[in-house]
């Protein structure tokens, strides 16, 4: 199992467009996916759980990924909210 | 009968009968089934979200086009939503375990997922139930067999009733079956809006409770003239509406017999004659009208409903196809005229709710403050320039000092000579040109027009701010007015300092379409005016009615004049002169 903090650096936060890339980069992997906000813990590969945490800008996150390819499920969501979700914002 | 009031959407007048779009409840057919059903409720449930993907597809690509890419993404995230794990886990628990028919166990996640969403307290994210709600009421739709969708069962031309339309409903819509739309709630931009404009049907919107006081069959008139509906029309409405409609068919089809002809007046005074375009409500009539280019593409609608700023591709793709449609001739992109009643969703620098917005942080004065938005939308305008033979035109908003010019210049140079490196140079050379709309712009307009290729006269802000009347305020909104001295002599002023140097001048608000005042505009000289496509040729029509010799009298006597009153007099003499 593999845990991270993640930081939201864009300052729209996880809207609609950052709520679906977390989505769609998790549903292509295999392990179990959770985001975790203040104590709620929602499915990655959920578009609605993602959106459901209300994430703003500084909010921090905690990933954790739990099954086979966890490693590089963690890195390629850590790296989604590294470049801000492709946003110049 | 009963009139409702509500916001003229899209113009004409519609008569016939009501067909009532049912409200969003779902009507549950079955709420349990046996266990020997369970496989059979899981493979509709399965098949529906199949149906629904593609209708999703479909839709796509339809509102893409007309209803631009913010649409188009907001499908996008529908699909997402209609993949999502959640909901098939949830749905196809409450068939396995609960034993509830496909339809209730959609409904029930359905209301779980809302009641969370319910509970967030940021409005941008709590928003996002209708979308929910929206791919719900599909999947439901196309649970047995998609037969139920009302939409396309309208099989005869009838008029509609709704209380809301969603861009999802416009894949569905039947062609020539919709003569009319009416709708509950909604505003003059709202997407209802702007399909029935680009279906060239009449529609009012913000109805209230249309949809509940009138009932299927109801004989109905909507007149998207004066934002009203008639419910029941007695005899005498209704024998006037008729007339009104016949009216309206005969001018228009009269008026296109001078499509070809050209914008001169009866002595022989050539004018250009340019049309406001907005690529979101074009439809066949638009499309038929001969101009001389396009006077003004108004750019804010691609920064507001959308949480991030838009893309220099998407600004490009579109700017692309409006620009390829005007051909060789002009073409006019106004940089975004945001603030004051514009504000958009994604937060800006420096940007704070004004007490007084429209003189605030507005136009120019917020994308000198933004300056990577200034960027973006210049690069894109210059790219477009580098792809179509057009004359791309720039069109400064809301300037007020020459350092505002200097700087967007800059702005613009720098973003020429990084396409340039990326091997990018515009097929004409790209006229950079200011909105006159600021009363200091117009009274020191000597000090930069040397540094403008063009100027526009933006009359419906302007004479806002020469008079200091907000047209919103109730208590001062009669005082907005046209007739003022202080309007002719303003542009009177434009106009000359303009033609000394040599550049020309265009008008574009409302009052160039106003055929009172035409020969006052007329008189003053201007190089061109900008329109609506509906009031295209009427102006048109107008113009070459008109004799520039006695407009410039009118002109002379107005600009002596020191009174409202006087100066409306003059033009109301002179037009009844011209009608009699």
């Amino acid at each position: 199992m593999i845990q991270e903090n993640l930081k939201i650096i864009n300052r729209l936060g996880l809207h609609a467009r950052p709520a679906a890339l977390i989505a769609q980069t998790a549903g292509g992997f295999a392990c179990d996916i959770q985001l975790k906000k203040e104590g709620v813990s929602i499915n990655a590969k959920s578009i609605m759980g993602v959106m459901m945490l209300a994430a703003e800008f500084g909010t921090c996150l905690q990933l954790t990924a739990n099954g086979t390819d966890e490693k590089e499920a963690a890195a390629a969501i850590k790296q989604l909210f590294e470049n801000k979700f492709n946003e110049d914002f | 009968m009963l009139v409702l009031k509500g916001v003229a959407a899209s113009p004409g007048i519609a008569i016939g009968t009501a067909v009532v779009v049912p409200s969003e409840s779902f009507a549950l057919s079955r709420q349990y089934i046996s266990e020997s059903e369970v496989a059979e409720e899981l493979q509709k449930f399965k098949s529906a979200v199949q149906k629904t993907l593609q209708d999703l597809d479909a839709c796509e690509r339809k509102v893409g086009g007309t209803l631009g890419p913010e649409y188009a993404n907001l499908m996008s995230t529908h699909k997402l939503i209609l993949q999502d794990p959640v909901l098939h886990e949830s749905v196809s628990n409450k068939i396995n375990q609960q034993l509830l028919s496909a339809q209730a166990a959609i409904f029930a996640t359905l209301q779980e997922l809302a009641a969370s969403f319910e509970k967030i307290e940021d409005p941008f994210f709590k928003e996002r139930r209708h979308d929910i709600f929206d791919v719900g009421k599909r999947l439901v739709n196309n649970l047995d067999g998609s037969q139920r969708n009302f939409l396309a069962s309208i099989k005869t031309p009838s008029l509609l009733v709704a209380h809301n339309l969603y861009p999802s409903d416009t894949i569905a819509l039947p062609e020539n079956q919709v003569l009319g739309f009416c709708t509950d709630v909604g505003g003059k931009t709202s997407h209802t809006a702007l399909l029935a404009q680009s279906l060239n049907i009449p529609a009012v919107v913000g109805l209230g409770t249309a949809s509940k006081d009138v009932h299927a069959g109801d004989p109905l008139i909507i007149d998207g003239e004066n934002g009203l509906l008639v419910i029941n029309p007695d005899r005498y409405t209704l024998s006037n509406y008729r007339k009104y409609q016949r009216d309206i068919k005969k001018t228009d089809s009269l008026l296109k017999t001078i499509n070809h002809l050209p914008v001169i007046t009866q002595d022989g005074h050539p004018l250009k004659l340019f049309v406001n375009y907005d690529p979101r409500t074009d439809n066949k009539d638009n499309k038929r009208l001969i101009t001389d280019g396009l006077g003004l593409l108004r750019t804010e609608f691609l920064f507001m409903n959308t949480p991030v700023p838009p893309s220099e591709d998407d600004q490009y793709n579109l700017y692309l196809s409006v620009a390829k449609r005007f051909d060789m001739r002009p073409a006019t992109i106004r940089l975004a005229d945001l603030g004051a009643d514009k504000i958009p969703d994604f937060p800006l620098d420096e940007f704070d709710k004004d007490a007084n917005p429209f003189m605030g942080c507005r136009g120019i004065r917020l994308f000198l403050k933004n300056p990577e938005l200034l960027r973006t939308q210049l690069r894109a305008i210059i790219r477009t320039a580098c792809d179509v033979p057009a004359q791309v035109k720039i069109m400064i908003p809301m300037v007020s000092s020459v350092e505002e010019v200097r700087h967007v210049r800059a702005a613009f140079n720098q973003a020429l000579s990084e396409l340039e490196k990326e091997g990018k140079k515009p097929v004409n050379k790209i006229a950079l040109g200011a909105m006159i709309e600021v009363p200091s712009a117009a009274i020191a307009l000597d000090g930069m027009i040397g540094e403008l290729d063009f100027i526009s006269i933006g009359t419906n802000d302007l004479i806002q701010y020469l008079i200091a009347v907000d047209r919103v305020n109730q208590e001062v909104a009669h005082m907005y007015d046209p007739c003022h001295p202080a309007v002719a002599r303003t542009l009177n002023l434009i106009i000359q300092t303009a033609h000394k140097r040599g550049k020309q001048v265009s008008i574009c608000g409302e009052i160039a379409s106003d055929a009172k005042m035409l020969p006052l505009l007329l008189g003053l000289n201007v190089d061109a005016l900008s329109v609506t496509p509906r009031m295209y040729l009427r102006v048109k029509n107008n113009i070459r009615n008109s004799n520039f010799e006695h407009c410039s009298d009118l002109a002379q006597a107005a600009l002596l004049m020191g009174s409202s009153e006087e100066i409306r007099q003059l033009i109301e003499q002179n037009d009844q002169h011209e009608n009699s």
